[in-house]
């Protein structure tokens, strides 16, 4: 393990009982994410991919295995340190956005710091700061539904970005949206990423995936090819 | 998540839907307010019963010599079997009592309970419901009864066995244009023929009670048409209120040795004050006072059953927001403390909201009714703490529940 890796996976299984019968969604993964990596994470569905997605966000633990997550070792954690980790160290972004519908923007925005214990007056400044990072400071009053897809899943990464976490983690975040927002979104995680940011995405469409320097393709809870992107995809202008 | 956090994402998702915030504090609404309403209209009576009712009946600076206690209605079968026992208060247990108390303002002999009800006729009127009391002249000053027009029963009145009587304001009110215009008239009572000598000033109402609609009649003529009561009683009014107890021991000893009683014996009567009817009516009152908080935790069980089912729908119907809330770092406790505040605010909201309806309740049963009504600081109290209590009671499992909702499946939720 380099002090580089911010994620290391070793042996992560992953089992269910459905049924009666025991599923094995995750069967051995050993993989490294190293800092500011941007990697995306494919397969078709019953890959493992949800699963995969769980464990990295702590909202699932594996069935046996390690998982550290910058230095911590989260494998072995009991619920209440799991919401701590999931709170400081993890940024979601869900394919459906996943805010509160009746607090606006800036409070959706404020929430984890609100668990994380901030004081009001940062809380505040932090949120705004976060919303305009991702162009949003004019319509940080509004209700979700208020803002088209696009901004809400602005607001979504705005949110995930508050606390400043260790890991970005992106869920089919352009799932619910046209291309054309799409490409925006996609947009702002290449921003992200050109700022040091680390981004793990995960996703079923190939050109979303190569928008990341590198992907990891799961097959029946495996690794099956795991590859650097050659050009990804807005990295170009990401970088001009 | 902080305390302030919590508490102001309670009120604002119990402001979010108010209609549906009332209905599920209904049954606490209600209990509070019926607890409030009723404590305040007991209470009122209290000091009413107090203040008014006990100068009224017994007269002030006054005590009795009775053959059975005034708070009968609170003895055992035994303890009023014992006391059927004891012999009647008689015209010579009078002279005594009042030999033995040469400073009494005035003794008296009454007669008793069952208090006869009359017609009163004259010419074609009538008027019904009319008690009717058998006494000694000495009643009128022990009662403070004031002579408004004609002259009190007298002692010539009592030998002569003279069909003479003396009306209370309510009924000289009804028979006569004036009450000068009643004296020396005949009315009919109990088909035998008296004539009114006197009229007694209005003494008020009493909890929207007249105590003005009596006739009193020289006793041997009352009980030559009654019969003599079994509870026929000795009033005794002192001039002040400390020369009451000394009184009241005196009156005992000579009603000892009236009736022979040797050192060893109980008495065989018992003397009262007017406290002792203050004390008959706070029993009963105490009674009711176990009674209403009773029916009142009935009323709130219930009512923090419905704040439970509703927490619960409302758990469920949030489970996406606690999933979103827990994927970005609420641990349990936060989830648990959410709903409980939630839970405890609305609760109080039906507290404060049943204590408003309650006093409003009060004030309008003291504004519409002869009833009085106080509403006390303690009830109003007891009120906002069972509302609270209720709160965190039947808040734990619907914020435990909540709490420990998977994130996975409660992000998957719709």
């Amino acid at each position: 393990m380099t002090d580089q890796a911010i994620i290391r996976l070793a042996g992560i299984t992953r089992e269910y009982l459905m049924g009666g019968e025991r599923i094995r969604a995750l069967a051995g993964i050993d993989l490294e994410i190293g800092r500011n990596e941007y990697v995306a994470i494919m397969g078709p569905s019953g890959s493992g991919k949800s699963t995969m997605m769980n464990v990295l966000g702590c909202l699932d633990t594996p069935s046996s295995g390690q998982y550290w997550l910058n230095g911590h070792e989260v494998s072995r954690m009991a619920d209440d340190d799991l919401a701590r980790i999931r709170n400081r160290e993890i940024g979601f972004v869900f394919q459906t956005f996943n805010l509160l519908p009746r607090a606006s923007a800036l409070s959706n925005v404020e929430l984890p710091l609100v668990y994380a214990g901030t004081g009001a007056r940062e809380r505040r400044s932090r949120a705004e700061e976060a919303l305009a990072r991702v162009g949003l400071a004019e319509r940080m009053h509004h209700r979700p539904n208020e803002l088209s897809g696009g901004q809400r899943q602005r607001v979504a990464i705005a949110r995930a970005l508050v606390n400043r976490p260790s890991i970005l983690l992106a869920d089919e975040p352009t799932g619910n949206l046209d291309s054309a927002t799409s490409v925006e979104i996609m947009r702002v995680f290449g921003e992200l990423h050109a700022e040091g940011q680390t981004v793990v995405l995960v996703t079923h469409e190939p050109d979303i995936a190569e928008h990341a320097h590198r992907v990891v393709v799961l097959r029946d809870g495996r690794i099956d090819t795991d590859r650097r992107v050659e050009h990804p995809v807005g990295a170009a202008s990401a970088v001009a | 998540m902080p305390f302030t956090e919590a508490l102001r994402l309670a009120v604002a998702t119990i402001f979010a839907s108010k209609l549906r915030s009332f209905f599920t504090l209904l049954g606490i609404i209600v209990s509070v307010a019926f607890l409030v309403a009723v404590v305040a209209v007991i209470q009122g009576m209290n000091a009413y019963v107090r203040e008014n009712l006990t100068g009224a009946i017994i007269g002030t600076n006054a005590f009795q010599v009775r053959r059975i206690p005034i708070s009968l209605g609170l003895l055992s079968d035994e303890e009023i079997r014992e006391l059927s026992k004891r012999p009647i208060v008689s015209r010579a247990d009078a002279e005594a009592v009042e030999r033995a108390l040469p400073d009494a303002e005035a003794v008296a002999l009454q007669s008793g309970y069952p208090t006869p009800v009359s017609d009163v006729v004259y010419g074609n009127q009538s008027v019904g419901g009319v008690l009717i009391f058998g006494v000694t002249p000495p009643y009128l000053t022990v009662q403070d009864y004031q002579i408004a027009a004609g002259v009190p029963i007298t002692e010539i009145d009592l030998r002569g066995r003279r069909p003479n009587v003396v009306i209370g304001w309510d009924i000289a009110d009804k028979l006569f244009r004036t009450p000068e215009s009643a004296i020396g008239e005949k009315v009919r009572i109990a088909r035998r023929e008296f004539t009114v000598i006197g009229v007694v000033a209005s003494k008020g109402t009493t909890l929207g009670q007249s105590f003005d609609g009596f006739v009193l009649i020289p006793l041997p003529m009352f009980e030559g048409i009654w019969g003599r009561r079994g509870t026929t009683t000795v009033s005794v009014k002192m001039r002040t209120p400390q020369e009451l107890p000394g009184a009241m021991a005196r009156a005992e000893e000579a009603m000892r040795l009236a009736h022979r009683l040797g050192p060893r014996e109980d008495n065989d009567f018992t003397v009262d004050k007017a406290d002792a009817l203050v004390a008959f009516w706070t029993s009963l009152t105490a009674l009711l006072f176990t009674v209403v908080p009773a029916v009142v935790c009935i009323g709130i069980v219930v009512g923090g059953i419905v704040i439970m089912n509703i927490m619960l729908m409302s758990v469920s119907e949030r489970t996406r927001e606690i999933g979103i809330r827990k994927a970005i770092g609420a641990r349990r406790s936060d989830i648990r403390k959410q709903f409980l505040v939630e839970t405890v605010i609305l609760s109080c909201l039906g507290g404060i909201q049943g204590v408003l309806a309650g006093w409003g309740l009060a004030v309008a049963v003291a504004t519409f009714t002869p009833l009085p009504a106080r509403v006390s600081t303690w009830s109003v109290g007891i009120a906002l703490l069972l509302g609270v209590a209720s709160g965190l009671i039947f808040g734990v499992y619907p914020a435990a529940r909540a709490s420990r909702l998977d994130p996975i499946t409660a992000l998957r939720s719709e």
